[in-house]
């Protein structure tokens, strides 16, 4: 446990003494103020819909920033070496820098609160589908960062780690229009695979244990594979 | 003493290419030994491998009753290493370095202060403690990675090239500060520089292309052999030395003069080490005696035995 704590208190202390950190905080706050306003002026509703789906596009653009550097850095550095040669394992090392990127994810998320607060105090909104569409953002988020690891555990150069996870990204994120070309039952099984189509009913109010169930599983299969990537050497 | 490291038939591959072919030795409960090899031989690849950083393609490493590769975490308990080209945390600051690597090493509070404070004044790195490690020169580097390897009282330190980049008085320093361990904690220690292991280490193994050429290169290499300075006549000193039983060879140095004392080699047959019956016999013949003296094996001509013989196979 102790040397969990120090392994996350040392990758937090990197994430955040990162000037990258505030630069994708900064950039998904000015662009997400700017969504909310427009939208809110534009359409007078209490919704934070578009907002949600603006962070859904965010997550996919931002989060291989944020993980492009956890194993690739320590692999390009040799660091890896020092480190598991100490008495710690694949999954402790895993494990503290998927929560430290997740602390990350889960700052920029607190910081957008602001826009639902500004909307409870001057609106009167369905509360139902800003809470459903945090926890959508939260579950994607976790999906997300365990994909940026395990593909930041795959290589030693950061910039292919970032255009690996961006491109399973934009994959991910658009393979349900694929699925439309296939027969059954591969139709079914592509489009299930789309980080939008588990996404769509947490943004607009709904909660599926099944969409829950989706982001859990990639978040875990990214945390598996990401520690037999470590461990492959 | 019993061994602490075992390591029996160990290969590794790097896709077909084999990097340590059929590698087997053993080391004892506080031996210093020495790996030494020129560049590619396969040192880092079996440090890595003793460290259990690499699994072997084939073949086991035991350290005490655990194996390496099984019991991985446990091993790496006992193991205090120092890898090739010091890789540290660029933006930590020494003291915050030595702290992480001891809290992963489930080290904390006192004994933790105690420690890096300890390993600070051993290895000297006092006035750089509140330094970043990215502004260290990279002797002040390889003092901090020694450093680290040196918290925690672990039974094995593994040291890959340990004195790069360190200048003179640096490298006295370490060699006599890993001489110390000696007896205490078992230390390995890889290098292509050969003076630098002949100083340090008890033993020394010779590498070349991933193959062990020898777990002894001083017993291996060349026979240790009797220097003795004797007074008399040239051939009838020889030809006494010669009888002894035990005696291989026996060589003099030219004599200036039948009364002027003669220098002499004696070899003893493998196995054999009868100096005491060699004394005995020279006074019993009424030779004076003036000096007799075991020499060392000369570790680079040990070296260049080896190989050459490896490479005449």
């Amino acid at each position: 446990m102790r040397a969990f704590l120090a392994l996350l208190l040392k990758e937090e202390k990197a994430i955040f003494t990162s000037p990258i950190a505030y630069v994708v905080i900064a950039a998904f706050l000015v662009t997400m103020g700017y969504t909310f306003t427009l939208t809110l002026f534009v359409t007078h509703t209490p919704t934070l819909v578009h907002l949600f789906f603006q962070i859904y596009v965010l997550f996919l653009l931002t989060v291989p920033i944020i993980t492009m550097r956890l194993v690739a850095e320590e692999r390009h550095l040799r660091t890896l070496e020092l480190l598991l040669t100490t008495p710690v394992s694949e999954v402790t090392v895993i494990l503290a820098k998927y929560l430290a990127s997740l602390s990350l994810v889960g700052t920029m998320l607190l910081f957008s609160g602001i826009y639902a607060v500004t909307l409870g105090i001057l609106g009167q909104p369905d509360w139902g589908p800003i809470y459903s569409g945090y926890i959508g953002l939260a579950l994607l988020g976790s999906a997300l960062v365990a994909i940026g690891l395990f593909t930041s555990s795959l290589v030693s150069n950061q910039i292919v780690a970032a255009l690996l996870s961006l491109s399973l990204f934009l994959l991910l994120w658009i393979i349900d229009q694929l699925g439309n070309f296939l027969p059954d039952p591969f139709n079914a099984l592509v489009v299930n695979m789309s980080l939008l189509v588990h996404f769509r009913p947490f943004a607009t109010g709904s909660l599926f244990i099944s969409d829950a169930g989706f982001f859990i599983s990639v978040a875990l299969l990214g945390l598996f594979l990401s520690v037999r990537a470590l461990a492959h050497r | 003493m019993s061994d602490i490291v075992v390591v029996e038939h160990l290969v590794k591959r790097y896709g077909p290419r084999p990097a340590v072919r059929d590698v087997s030795f053993s080391i004892a409960q506080g031996e210093v030994v020495g790996l030494l090899g020129p560049n590619g031989s396969g040192k880092s690849t079996i440090m890595r491998m003793l460290t259990g950083y690499l699994p072997p393609s084939e073949g086991m490493i035991r350290v005490g009753d655990l194996d390496v590769h099984t019991d991985s975490l446990a091993v790496r308990q006992r193991i205090g290493y120092v890898p090739e080209d010091t890789p540290l945390y660029e933006g930590m600051r020494v003291h915050e370095f030595l702290r992480f690597m001891g809290h992963i090493r489930g080290m904390s509070g006192r004994r933790l202060a105690t420690a890096v404070t300890a390993a600070c004044e051993q290895l000297q790195l006092q006035r750089v403690f509140k330094m970043p490690i990215g502004k260290l020169s990279r002797g002040y580097r390889q003092r901090v990675a020694i450093a680290q390897a040196l918290l925690d009282a672990h039974d094995i330190l593994i040291l890959d090239e340990p004195t790069n980049g360190l200048d003179a008085y640096q490298v006295i320093g370490i060699r006599e500060l890993l001489r110390s361990f000696a007896g205490q904690r078992t230390v390995i220690l890889a290098s292509h520089i050969l003076s630098e292991i002949e100083k340090i280490a008890d033993r020394v193994m010779i590498l070349a292309n991933g193959r062990l050429l020898t777990t002894d290169a001083r017993a291996d290499g060349s026979a240790p052999r009797i220097r003795l300075r004797i007074v008399g006549p040239s051939d009838a000193v020889l030809a006494d030395l010669r009888a002894v039983k035990g005696v291989a060879a026996a060589t003099a140095e030219p004599q200036h003069g039948r009364d002027q004392p003669g220098t002499y080699f004696v070899e003893f047959v493998p196995g054999v080490r009868a100096i005491g019956e060699l004394a005995r016999v020279i006074v019993a013949r009424g030779y004076p005696l003036l000096e007799l003296m075991e020499e060392k094996p000369d570790l680079e001509q040990a070296f260049l035995n080896v190989t050459s013989r490896a490479a005449a196979a």
